[in-house]
């Protein structure tokens, strides 16, 4: 008996140690190519996940996580335009107003936003929902699209990249990811390409998308003027015009105008812009916003 | 891990206990808990600053009027010598400490294999997917790193639980932040100031934020501190304050209000 | 998903509301008219709890009648619309309150100007340039901020409300059974008739 209960029972103190895998991870400088999460210890994890962090469901959540976005693309004749506002919010608490929700991905060819106007090769990603998981998956992306690029000697086309990462988050499905993201390029084999891409395994093409909390006003403010002849300075303008709107009308949504241009041969960055001179400016000299009084 | 699952009678037959067949109850699992403090990072030209109160508590009590929040990163030993990079952490502690010594090891990892230290930009990330390893399990913790980058400008990087960072002028960061952010935003930014008689209304310039030079930030940090222990519970007793520049990593104490 | 729609420009106010009567899954009837004149120079829209909806706005009307008939005039569009407000706020304390969201418009008849008034069922009273109550506030109000001026014309504001119907059309879900369009001037009430068979292409 007492040599059965040895035999099963262990000493409480046994866990103390690293095990052998934990002392590797830890020795490992750079982290492991494998995808592992540790997993809280119960049943049902998502709603685990959800009780401590969804501020939605649960407003005394203990950790509130980075949210809330207006973000659009859309292809015309002269390439794409992305452009997004630059807040980000964690609960009623703005944690930030100058997040860059543009991330280029492909990184043989990455090229943090440079001082000159050269387009720079790759593909964009747009973040909206929780920002580190858009973070941390469009890095995986643009790893995977590296790695491709060595492996085959050409770019990888937008719809090869944007079905690693929807197949991706399809594998995730159910664990509480939360992403919408848009991923814009121009290939020799695809010319412009557009995809929309979020964690419930969506994944589609087009030609015009707004994503985030404000969608619906840029969506309004885009669909009104859009057409596919615009000409590159109606695109950038009505873009930026765009986001502004929703900026103005979508409490979640502010800070600065991020607007990128996607042309054939690589991507252009066109400014990190406050939006408090652009609206006044729209308003005092276009007479726009008619419901905001401008009386000081 | 696996202790703290509780089911290991189903897999293990212990002898003296009869095999329960009613539904095992699952107490609900709060592994979490709040230790107040604030944290807070400014940087300049050639200086990184991290600061945190040294009080720690629990609901309405305190257990410690003397708990560091920052820390070196990489040192030579168990002092922190030979570092430059430090991390503040706030949040829960005991998660604070788990992922400090996560990234002291792994930083001293790669000095060993490499032959050189990490630059800040490089453990910056490092820390970024330390934390979202964690994504379905979060540490309870909002972080910050500092030090000084490959041009010997001050560098600052903040975080969210899960791992989604940028590099900013100024951060706050724990119990006190909502109080202190508005006031950085302001002082280091230059947020809604104007130049006088630049205009009227609208037309106002608004003011150029410039890098501060070290002292004007150490006063800042001592200011934003000594006036949210006016105003916030969990902050007070002591404050620390570590100051990366290229000549070494500086620690001092001041005290706070002990209420 | 009920729409209201509500312009005020320079001599006139549009109000306009959906056609299709919804129950569940149903559409009940596809003209349905959620408007009610309530003198010669207001009109109300209204949208919110089958029921309370026509029952409220004819307790309105009704009032607003009676008033006339007492005092040989009529009520201003901002007497009407703090009157509506103030029978809100009332019902709103009472033991079941009217769940009514309204828009008011109406031609001020001594100075001619226009007024267009949002309500909604906590009475909350705001008179705006423009107006609008439901899902359409997520995608029209971005496109009035931009497109709308106070001294628009008649031809400019219903070519604005085709704009913002035309947006409901390409993104909303279900079919609202087009649009019913009422204008006031100082000619008094009118109906517009719209083109509600357009085919609105996605982009």
């Amino acid at each position: 008996m007492d040599k059965l209960v040895a035999q099963y029972s262990r000493p409480p103190h046994q866990n103390e140690m690293y095990s052998e895998q934990e002392q590797q991870d830890l020795t490992a400088s750079v982290p492991p190519l494998s995808l592992k999460f540790s997993l809280p210890p119960v049943d049902n994890r998502s709603a685990f996940l959800r009780a401590m962090t969804d501020d939605h469901s649960n407003p005394s959540c203990p950790i509130k996580l980075a949210h809330g976005t207006t973000t659009l693309a859309f292809r015309f004749q002269g390439g794409i335009i992305v452009c997004t506002d630059s807040r980000a919010t964690a609960g009623n608490w703005i944690a930030s107003q100058t997040v860059k929700k543009v991330i280029p991905v492909s990184r043989l060819s990455r090229g943090e936003d440079k001082k000159t106007n050269e387009p720079t090769p790759g593909l964009l990603g747009t973040m909206a929902g929780g920002a580190a998981d858009c973070q941390y998956w469009l890095r995986y992306l643009s790893q995977q699209c590296t790695l491709h690029e060595i492996r085959h000697k050409r770019r990888i086309t937008v719809a090869a990249a944007s079905k690693i990462l929807a197949n991706l988050t399809y594998a995730y499905k159910g664990y509480g990811l939360s992403m919408g993201t848009m991923l814009a390029g121009m290939t020799p084999q695809e010319g412009p390409a557009l995809y929309y891409i979020d964690s419930d395994g969506t994944r589609l093409p087009g030609n015009l998308f707004c994503v985030g909390s404000g969608q619906t006003f840029a969506y309004g403010v885009l669909d009104a003027e859009y057409k596919y002849e615009l000409t590159e300075e109606e695109a950038l303008n009505l873009g930026r015009r765009a986001i502004l709107a929703a900026m103005h009308r979508d409490a979640y949504s502010g800070g600065f105008i991020n607007l990128y241009h996607v042309k054939e041969e690589g991507w252009v960055h066109h400014g990190f812009d406050d939006m408090n001179p652009i609206f006044w400016d729209t308003k005092l000299q276009k007479g726009e916003f008619s419901n905001v009084t401008s009386a000081l | 891990m696996t202790s703290l699952m509780g089911n290991h009678s189903g897999t293990i037959g212990y002898s003296f206990s009869e095999p329960t067949s009613a539904n095992v109850k699952q107490h609900s699992f709060y592994p979490y808990t709040d230790n107040g403090g604030s944290t807070l990072g400014i940087t300049g030209a050639d200086f990184a600053i991290l600061a945190g109160d040294t009080r720690s508590t629990s609901g309405y009590n305190i257990n410690s009027r003397m708990v560091p929040k920052v820390f070196k990163i990489g040192g030579d030993d168990e002092t922190g010598e030979g570092a430059n990079i430090i991390l503040s952490v706030v949040g829960f502690a005991a998660d604070g400490n788990a992922l400090k010594e996560k990234l002291d090891t792994m930083v001293r990892m790669y000095k060993y294999q490499h032959g050189k230290s990490m630059s800040v930009g490089a453990c910056a990330q490092r820390l970024s997917t330390i934390l979202y390893e964690k994504r379905f399990f979060p540490y309870y913790v909002h972080a910050i790193l500092a030090g000084l980058d490959e041009e010997g400008v001050g560098a600052l990087y903040s975080y969210d639980p899960v791992g989604s960072y940028e590099r900013e002028q100024c951060r706050a960061a724990g119990a006190a932040s909502s109080l202190i952010m508005p006031f950085l935003d302001n002082q280091v930014n230059s947020k809604n100031q104007y130049i006088p008689g630049s205009g009227e209304g609208h037309a106002l310039v608004p003011k150029k934020a410039e890098p501060l030079d070290k002292e004007t930030a150490t006063k800042l940090v001592k200011d934003a501190f000594t006036s949210a222990v006016e105003r916030h519970i969990e902050v007070g007793d002591g404050l620390q304050l570590v100051i990366v520049t290229r000549e070494g990593i500086e620690e001092v104490f001041h005290a706070l209000k002990q209420d | 998903m009920e729409v209201l729609l509500g312009i005020a420009g320079k001599d006139f106010v549009i109000l306009a509301a959906s056609k299709a009567a919804m129950r569940g899954p149903t559409v009940l009837k596809a003209e349905d008219d959620k408007t009610r004149q309530l003198n010669k120079h207001t009109v109300m829209a209204f949208s919110g709890e089958s029921g309370d909806t026509v029952q409220f706005a004819e307790y309105i009307q009704a009032n607003a009648a009676l008033y006339s008939m007492r005092n040989d005039t009529e009520l201003s569009p901002s007497a009407v619309a703090n009157f509506v407000r103030g029978e809100l706020a009332r019902s709103l304390r009472s033991r079941s309150p009217y769940t009514v969201n309204l828009l008011l418009g109406g031609i001020d008849p001594v100075t001619e100007k226009p007024h267009l008034y949002w309500v909604d069922y906590l009475a909350s009273l705001a008179p705006l340039p423009y107006a609008a109550h439901g899902y359409a506030q997520y995608y029209c109000l971005s496109i009035l901020d931009k497109h709308h001026h106070p001294d628009c014309s008649l031809e400019e504001g219903l070519a604005l409300l085709t704009l913002c119907t035309d947006e409901l059309k390409r993104r909303l879900p279900i079919d609202y059974k087009g649009m019913l369009v009422k204008v006031v001037t100082k000619d008094g009430v009118r109906e517009i008739p719209v083109d509600n068979d357009k085919v609105v292409r996605s982009a």
